[in-house]
């Protein structure tokens, strides 16, 4: 590997526990990210320079921990107070943690729920926790949420100074607190989870790359709670949906949806190790756990179904019915009426699509799936108003595109 | 030691309306919110407030600038009834001790903040 290749290595698998550790020293959420990308930036000139040290990951830690001090030892010149002093910042007992093989797995956790804290606002919790945890860039995190890089780096610094203001601890509740706060560790991930496969208004489809990174935080959380219903369910759905990723874009750049698509691209390994998990977890009380275990096992119907014909509609049906009585949303009602349709017919679909338009007013799926469905039953000059509206409402370049091929295609489109 | 003001509010008529047996069970989530605070860090201060009815707001401004109004900040249903000045770890305590509170309220924490180059007289 080059020197490159190992500094991005350890930035991805190491950063989360490097801020852990740092921010378990010196306890200052403002310095230790700064360090801690000074240090990276360091290694990207020396390491390619001088070789790349026997143990990166304890050279970045060294590396930052030399400029937090740096920054405290200015501090705390400029507060005229005598740099010794500096010494009180530090955790006692935080010098014996210099290796980070020694990391107690504790301080990773203490990241996690810092970061998932309920009193900040999901939106607000999930950036962090991709930040800080996970080591996304704040560009990254910026493209995944659609939102301008300015406004994600304003949204993250917001997160660090409520933490530090209202005095967020950074520690592990008690046994009756944790198993709530982890849920909203769960809530977090799948926020950002999802918002990687949310159509943008631009040609950036998929930003499916980056929900890569929502896993990355369900899978080092549950790496420390490996019990934990709530995080095992939400890690099969989220693998069963995302290894399809690569199937989803054509070559051009076009949306390649779920029946057509070239099953070999799906991730055999993800596959696997989600039905795993999904086979693990029994139907339970609990409403969120229930969410997310449904939602996987409607991904574990497609991705185990040799062809698109063969796809097990019977059990869809089943999973949405479940799902609209845990989670009674438009959107899952409006998914729920796609595989009616494919079970029943295009008829049985229409009929389940009855109110989903005052329920979902302006939304572009609604017609588009009416206009499918009035397709499929040669209603062709119905089928185009439909889809007509569709693509009136539509904001996102690809999935518009393939309603305007959609309509193109329909025997009467040119005769309403 | 983070210092908290923890503000309660809560709709006048449920108070207004309820029998002593209620009344009591405020007391005693008061009481079991005290005992924490004493346990976990220091009650600083803290008093019930009378309804918003009687309260008077200045809007921005300077000396008689200043816009005199009859009520609270915001007109809504719930009104901030009584507050507590308190000292405790971090927010989790806060946020515990503000869950023993009576169930009826919303509760609001905030931090105190210092602000520099003030000193109070």
């Amino acid at each position: 590997m080059t020197a490159d290749e190992v500094l991005a290595a350890a930035v991805r698998d190491e950063w989360g526990r490097l801020v852990a550790l740092l921010l378990g020293q010196f306890r200052r959420l403002d310095l230790v990210e700064d360090a801690l990308g000074d240090a990276v930036e360091a290694a990207a000139r020396r390491w390619s320079r001088d070789g790349v040290p026997d143990r990166p990951t304890a050279w970045l830690l060294t590396a930052a921990r030399r400029r937090v001090l740096d920054r405290l030892r200015a501090e705390a010149m400029a507060a005229r107070k005598a740099p010794l002093l500096v010494v009180d910042a530090e955790r006692p007992g935080g010098g014996a943690m210099a290796d980070p093989g020694d990391l107690v797995e504790d301080d990773q956790l203490r990241l996690v729920l810092l970061c998932c804290h309920p009193a900040l606002a999901p939106e607000v919790a999930s950036a962090l926790a991709l930040r800080l945890v996970v080591g996304v860039t704040t560009a990254d995190i910026a493209r995944l949420f659609l939102v301008p890089e300015a406004t994600m780096a304003a949204r993250i610094t917001r997160g660090k100074k409520k933490i530090v203001a209202a005095g967020i601890p950074y520690g592990v509740p008690g046994a009756d607190e944790l198993p709530g706060r982890l849920r909203t560790v769960a809530q977090v991930g799948y926020l950002a989870f999802t918002a990687g496969y949310a159509p943008g208004s631009g040609p950036d489809l998929l930003r499916a790359d980056l929900a890569g990174a929502a896993v990355g935080l369900v899978r080092v959380t549950l790496g420390m709670r490996p019990g934990e219903p709530v995080l095992r369910a939400l890690l099969a759905l989220m693998l069963l949906q995302h290894a399809r990723r690569d199937a989803r874009v054509g070559a051009d750049g076009s949306l390649v949806l779920l029946p057509d698509q070239d099953r070999s691209l799906w991730r055999a390994d993800e596959v696997a190790e989600g039905l795993t998990l999904l086979s693990e977890l029994a139907p339970g009380p609990d409403p969120l756990v229930e969410s997310y275990r449904l939602q996987a096992v409607v991904a574990a119907a497609h991705v185990t179904a040799p062809t698109a014909d063969a796809t097990r509609w019977d059990l869809v049906c089943d999973a949405y019915a479940a799902l609209e009585r845990v989670n009674p949303s438009p959107a899952v009602r409006l998914a729920a009426a796609v595989a009616v349709a494919e079970r029943d017919g295009p008829a049985g679909g229409l009929a389940a699509l009855q109110g989903l338009d005052e329920a979902l007013p302006g939304s572009h799926r609604v017609p588009a799936v009416r206009g499918e469905l009035l397709a499929r039953l040669g209603r062709d000059a119905e089928a185009a108003e439909a889809l007509d509206l569709a693509v009136a409402r539509c904001g996102n370049e690809v999935e518009r595109a393939h309603l305007e091929a959609r309509r193109a295609g329909l025997s009467a489109a040119g005769g309403r | 030691m983070k210092r908290y003001v923890v503000l309660v509010a809560y709709e006048p008529a449920a108070w207004a309306d309820a029998t002593p047996e209620v009344r009591r069970g405020y007391s005693d989530a008061h009481h079991a919110f005290e005992r924490y605070v004493e346990e976990h860090g220091r009650r600083l201060s803290g008093a019930p407030l009378a309804d918003a009815e009687t309260a008077t707001t200045l809007g921005p401004g300077t000396g008689a600038d200043r816009v005199v109004t009859d009520g609270p900040f915001v007109e809504l249903a719930e009104q901030v009834g009584g507050y507590y000045d308190v000292e405790l770890p971090d927010l989790d305590a806060a946020i515990a001790a503000a869950r023993l509170l009576p169930s009826a309220y919303t509760v609001e924490i905030r931090p105190v903040v210092e602000i520099p180059d003030h000193t109070p007289l």
